[in-house]
């Protein structure tokens, strides 16, 4: 099975990145293929605040994703994955008295607590993921059987996949541990999760690609894959490159830059296949219209293919 | 407001903080390195302050990631780089654990009450991942760095994030928590009736949650560390107040995307309705300089060899796209200029095919923004 086909396997797959690489355009992107292989698929980004711009909302029309998971195009869900929601969840799931968790969340102070305290934050996302991982049809299946997470920023993810560890250190016992463990056993079984990295074909994204793939292997997250962005297409043969050089470099005109460009790619990706061991596939760059998201999507599939 | 324009040049050269501020992978960081590379050239003392910094850009400055306080610029690179005693240059790549560590040091009163905090193991483990202490520690080793006199200007790099204005926001969802009577809920109350049935309840949640034993670990870790900050209230006030008076420049650094010019309009709007001092934006990666190449004339292109020229369809295609993109950019940079008005200013800087974390790029950025 090729990287790709292995990616449709998973439950929880975190697509991760700097800001700019197109994280968003990606995760749209796998989302619209695993529709077309017919696999269901919830798409989620992490809101600080439920009225936050998304942009992976955007390319599904809208302004953000809604609050509880939903249709957002024929065959793929949505869903912002809050902080409040997942803290509000778990004290229900905890607090079996109705009238204890209605006083636990009309209190200020709980509120307070919980908006600030140390990573309760991080701890609310991750029990809603949770949930939305547990969630089974009427036939025992899996509600959602891919989650695809577009994470806000490299530190957010390293705070996401390492947050089991380190608050079982201070939790061992108790509602909390038993709901992190479960989530580790999404997250960290190489069999049900992985992280996937995208970055672009340029100097400073690729360092930061190869930093952010040592931090994952830290937190013991199971990587996945690279999608390198925005390939430029290179429509000259190695002979005319040779013939043209030369010229180029002498008059420099208007078309030099996107002659030099595919070459720098070449060896920027070079320089990362040298980083990693990981399955690399590279996605072309496309004009920014309507046809962007399928046309990534075609481009993923037909590598894909070859295992 | 004095009705001459406002110029990057001039706010490198007069104001004491330049705060920059944008989404993540606009070239923040460098943007604010070259700020800082172009004050020193001019003769000031320079502060470059950032969190998250990309490890080539540390090898840049030659200066090593998550030191405890600022360090310089290794006096080579310094002259290399044109900056003459007096004037300096120093960076600090923060470590948000480490600041932290510090203020509370500094804060509590005697060194047995800070070993008591800094040995808890709540804090140990999770005081980076209070929400809101990246944020904070930026801001507070900003202000404390300024009013200890030591430099003439401070560049503060802010956190990523997905607004660029949450690092002014985040410190306030800190205060709210360690404003004491948000605490005083949690502890066991004695004073009436009411009060002992409200913290009766807490006590009931937090121990269903947390376990008892952690519950009380929990609140008590709250408790002290609120007893630390509790002049935070006023920090942040403090520093709001500051980061309005004349010395000091807010810039957006952004770069050409779709959504390049709502984010200037809310980075703006948001600016002006905190009081902040808007001063500019930097438009990175623009490739409006490529208006004034040309696609080059017959007599240019008559030597070529034959294989060169059945490709040059190809790279007349290519050249069009970059006309076209140029074009786009420069329409860009108009209106965020329109946008500046006569109290901000707006400058693009060139797309940098190879990345721009070299020594000698980034005097290139530093010398164009000094010049604007």
């Amino acid at each position: 099975m090729s990287p790709l086909q292995e990616l449709f396997t998973k439950r929880v797959v975190l697509m991760t990145g700097k800001g700019g690489v197109g994280r968003s355009s990606m995760t749209a992107a796998l989302a619209t293929l695993a529709q077309r292989k017919g696999v269901r698929v919830l798409i989620c980004d992490i809101g600080d605040d439920p009225t936050d711009y998304s942009p992976l909302a955007r390319h599904f029309g809208r302004d953000r994703l809604p609050p509880s998971a939903e249709l957002v195009a024929p065959g793929i869900k949505g869903v912002v994955l809050l902080a409040r929601s997942g803290q509000e969840l778990f004290l229900k799931s905890v607090l079996r008295s109705g009238t204890l968790a209605r006083a636990a969340l009309s209190s200020d102070a709980l509120r307070r607590l919980l908006s600030a305290g140390p990573s309760f934050k991080e701890m609310g996302v991750f029990f809603q993921l949770l949930t939305l991982l547990r969630a089974t049809q009427s036939d025992k299946q899996p509600l959602h059987q891919l989650v695809l997470i577009d994470m806000p920023a490299t530190g957010h993810t390293l705070s996401l996949t390492g947050l089991p560890e380190l608050l079982l250190r201070l939790v061992p016992r108790g509602p909390i541990a038993a709901a992190l463990r479960e989530g580790q056993s999404y997250l960290n079984d190489p069999k049900l999760g992985s992280a996937w990295v995208v970055t672009l074909p340029e100097t400073l994204p690729v360092s930061e690609c190869l930093e952010l793939l040592e931090g994952l292997q830290r937190t013991g997250m199971p990587t996945g894959g690279v999608l390198v962005n925005r390939v430029p297409v290179d429509p000259f043969s190695a002979g005319e490159r040779e013939a043209l050089q030369s010229a180029l470099e002498r008059i420099n005109p208007l078309g030099a830059e996107g002659f030099r460009r595919p070459v720098l790619a070449r060896r920027e990706i070079a320089r990362l296949r040298a980083g990693t061991k990981l399955p690399l596939f590279e996605v072309p760059e496309l004009p920014h219209s309507a046809a962007l998201i399928p046309g990534l999507a075609t481009s993923l599939e037909g590598q894909g293919r070859t295992p | 407001m004095t009705n001459e324009l406002v110029r990057i040049g001039e706010l490198v050269r007069k104001r004491k903080v330049i705060v920059c501020c944008g989404a993540g992978g606009v070239g923040k960081t460098t943007t604010a390195a070259a700020l800082s590379l172009a004050a020193a050239r001019a003769g000031r003392r320079v502060l470059v302050l950032t969190i998250d910094p990309s490890r080539r850009l540390a090898e840049t400055l030659g200066v090593s990631r998550n030191p405890p306080t600022p360090v310089a610029v290794p006096a080579d690179r310094q002259i290399a780089a044109g900056i003459r005693a007096p004037a300096s240059l120093d960076a600090w790549m923060l470590d948000p654990k480490l600041v932290a560590d510090e203020s509370v040091r500094r804060l509590t009163k005697t060194p047995e009450d800070a070993e008591r905090v800094l040995s808890n193991r709540i804090y140990q483990q999770v005081s980076s991942m209070v929400a809101g202490m990246h944020e904070y520690t930026a801001m507070e080793a900003l202000y404390r760095l300024v009013h200890e006199g030591q430099y003439d200007l401070v560049v503060l790099d802010t956190p990523p994030s997905r607004h660029a204005l949450d690092f002014l926001e985040a410190p306030r969802r800190l205060s709210g928590l360690v404003d004491s009577s948000a605490l005083q809920a949690f502890l066991p109350r004695r004073d009436s009736l009411v009060g002992r049935a409200a913290s009766k309840v807490i006590e009931k949640i937090l121990g269903a949650v947390f376990g008892d034993e952690f519950a009380h670990e929990l609140v008590s870790f709250m408790m002290t560390f609120s007893g630390i900050f509790s002049a935070l209230n006023v920090d942040v006030n403090s520093m709001r107040k500051f980061l309005s008076g004349p010395d000091v420049a807010f810039l957006l650094v952004t770069s050409p995307a779709p959504a390049t010019l709502a984010e200037a309009h809310f980075f703006q709007d948001k600016t002006k309705e905190l009081g902040l001092p808007f001063r500019g934006f930097v438009l990175n990666r623009s490739r409006a300089r490529n208006t004034s190449k040309r696609w080059p004339d017959e007599s240019s292109l008559e030597n070529l060899a034959p294989e060169a020229k059945a490709a040059l369809p190809r790279l007349q295609a290519m050249a069009q796209g970059e006309l076209e993109a140029a074009k786009r950019d420069l329409a860009l940079l108009t209106e965020l200029e329109q946008r500046a008005g006569n109290t901000a200013t707006a400058i693009a800087v060139p797309e940098l095919p190879e990345g721009a974390d070299d020594m000698i790029t980034l005097l290139t950025i530093a010398d164009a923004l000094a010049a604007s």
